[in-house]
């Protein structure tokens, strides 16, 4: 499993601080605390919500500089607009990164999609379009063609994309597990060269108890194919049900990495 | 059997019946809390299953002749307000509001007719919508029905809903109240210009705007100028009865 670690976003109060002050040492201090944990991507959003698109830039770069100077570990840009991800791609010195994310919508793909060409990104494409977050496996599998038609067509190599089928809390709507499990297999099986990535922890949200539904989504993730997660790398529990799902799911052969967790 | 034996007899059966109601009324209130659509369903508490729930209970009230006034007051709101009490303390979790809220959607639909044949009025049109760039609707669609149940006539316009046709609505059916919903950062700025744009055209004066989700807070409504940010649901029917005294 891939692990993108998912702390550094300006929409938590305390990452909005480091941004605004632009405190590069505790910046790069939480980065690499991700990446000791496990992180093999570092996500940067640094979308404050407050300060023009210029201000979005600016934060962009220098975030991108401050922790590719210190780490080896690579970034994924979080961010829905062309402008601040394409200064965050030009401040990249070291690859792969990532672009998170294009949706299936049209003007999403004519700007995002081609960044990824250009820098040679792997991308994180969400299957949703103009109308929102489709209810059905049917209509996510719909938006996927249509990122997979963007993708062929501006020649980024099928396995540089990561579909995101989407995770909706099961609060408020019983369904929302199993759609998005569903969606996660079925596109496996349609696209087998293309991989998958999900912010897996808003499944719990609203519930109690939130590690171990976490813990338990991961499991039946990892039985779906998933390829790759969004989460928390400092969260114990749900990096043990990576290691314990994926021993189970035979993605862990001779058993190595499941065994060196008790060794260490 | 002598005259009066039988007055009584019928006075009886008047108090029985208007018992009746009374506890028809409360099982509706009880079941409202416990979530209960149908028969079939769990409660909040364990062991319900298998007792008529709310639509069961509805039918019944209906087929009885309960006032539907009474039931909207005695049985929907009353419960209602109680599932808001139990939310704010944390008793109850988004799913177990979720549950007494299609409740009392599905009570409202079942009644709709009966009030309207009574002549029951509205509290007053309620536009709501998720604005432009934005497609989260959870907590948009948690109000409406919310809102619904507490006697407004709640129009939903969707998510991703234009400056424009926010304010179409608003002159189309002259509705007193507006609510904005957005939870990205990048979105909830819409809604300043909603405000702005109503100010423009001269219809800032005939309707309350209310605003809510995550990014947004009292300070940013007053910002932008709305009348009203709106933590969840049930601080939006508070908030709106404020306006109408």
């Amino acid at each position: 499993m891939i692990i993108i670690g998912e702390k550094l976003n300006a929409t938590l109060p305390a990452i909005k601080e480091i941004i605004q002050q632009q405190d590069t040492d505790r910046l790069v201090a939480l980065a690499q605390q991700q990446a000791s944990a496990g992180a093999d991507f570092i996500d940067i959003n640094v979308g404050t919500g407050i300060g023009s698109q210029a201000d979005e830039v600016q934060a962009m770069q220098w975030a991108v500089s401050a922790i590719q100077e210190r780490l080896e570990t690579p970034l994924c840009l979080d961010s829905a607009d062309p402008v601040v991800l394409t200064a965050g791609l030009q401040a990249i010195n070291h690859g792969p990164a990532m672009i998170n994310s294009t949706k299936a919508e049209q003007a999403s793909l004519d700007e995002i999609v081609p960044l990824a060409a250009r820098y040679d990104a792997w991308l994180v494409a969400l299957t949703m379009d103009e109308a929102g977050i489709p209810k059905t496996v049917e209509d996510r599998l719909q938006a996927a063609a249509k990122i997979m038609e963007a993708i062929d067509q501006h020649g980024v190599p099928r396995p540089h994309l990561f579909f995101d089928p989407l995770v909706m809390p099961i609060s408020t709507d019983i369904s929302y597990g199993l759609v998005t499990l569903n969606t996660v297999s079925a596109l496996k099986e349609k696209y087998p060269e293309a991989k998958t990535v999900l912010g897996l922890s808003n499944i719990s949200f609203g519930l109690p108890a939130r590690p171990r539904i976490n813990a338990a989504f991961m499991h039946m993730c990892l039985y779906s194919g998933l390829d790759a997660a969004i989460i928390d790398p400092l969260d114990d529990i749900l990096m043990a049900a990576v290691t314990t799902g994926e021993v189970l799911v035979g993605r862990d052969r001779r058993c190595r990495r499941y065994l060196r967790a008790f060794r260490s | 059997m002598n005259p009066q034996a039988l007055r009584i007899k019928s006075i009886n059966y008047q108090e029985e019946s208007s018992v009746n109601h009374q506890e028809l009324i409360e099982k509706i209130a009880f079941n409202v809390i416990q979530g209960r659509l149908e028969a079939e369903d769990e409660g909040f508490d364990a062991g319900l299953e298998g007792q008529p729930a709310v639509t069961e209970l509805m039918q019944q009230a209906l087929e009885q002749g309960v006032d539907p006034k009474d039931i909207v007051i005695g049985a929907l709101t009353r419960s209602m307000e109680m599932v808001g009490e139990k939310f704010e303390r944390n008793e109850y979790l988004i799913p177990d509001m979720l549950a007494s809220a299609e409740c009392v959607g599905a009570a409202m639909e079942m009644l709709a007719p009966h009030l309207m044949k009574a002549g029951i009025k509205s509290k007053g049109k309620f536009i709501i919508a998720t604005v432009a760039g934005d497609l989260h609707d959870i907590g948009k669609n948690i109000v409406a029905i919310m809102l619904k149940g507490a006697g407004y006539e709640v129009i939903d316009l969707g998510t991703d809903v234009s400056v424009d046709r926010i304010l179409e609505a608003v002159r189309e059916h002259q509705a007193p109240y507006v609510g904005l919903s957005a939870l990205l950062t990048t979105t909830m700025r819409v809604m300043g210009e909603v405000v702005q744009k109503l100010d423009e055209q001269g219809l800032r004066q005939q309707v309350k705007v209310l605003i809510g989700g995550a990014p947004t807070s009292t300070e940013f409504a007053q910002q932008i100028g709305a009348d009203a940010y709106c933590k969840d649901a049930f601080q939006a029917i508070d908030k709106l009865k404020t306006f109408k005294s």
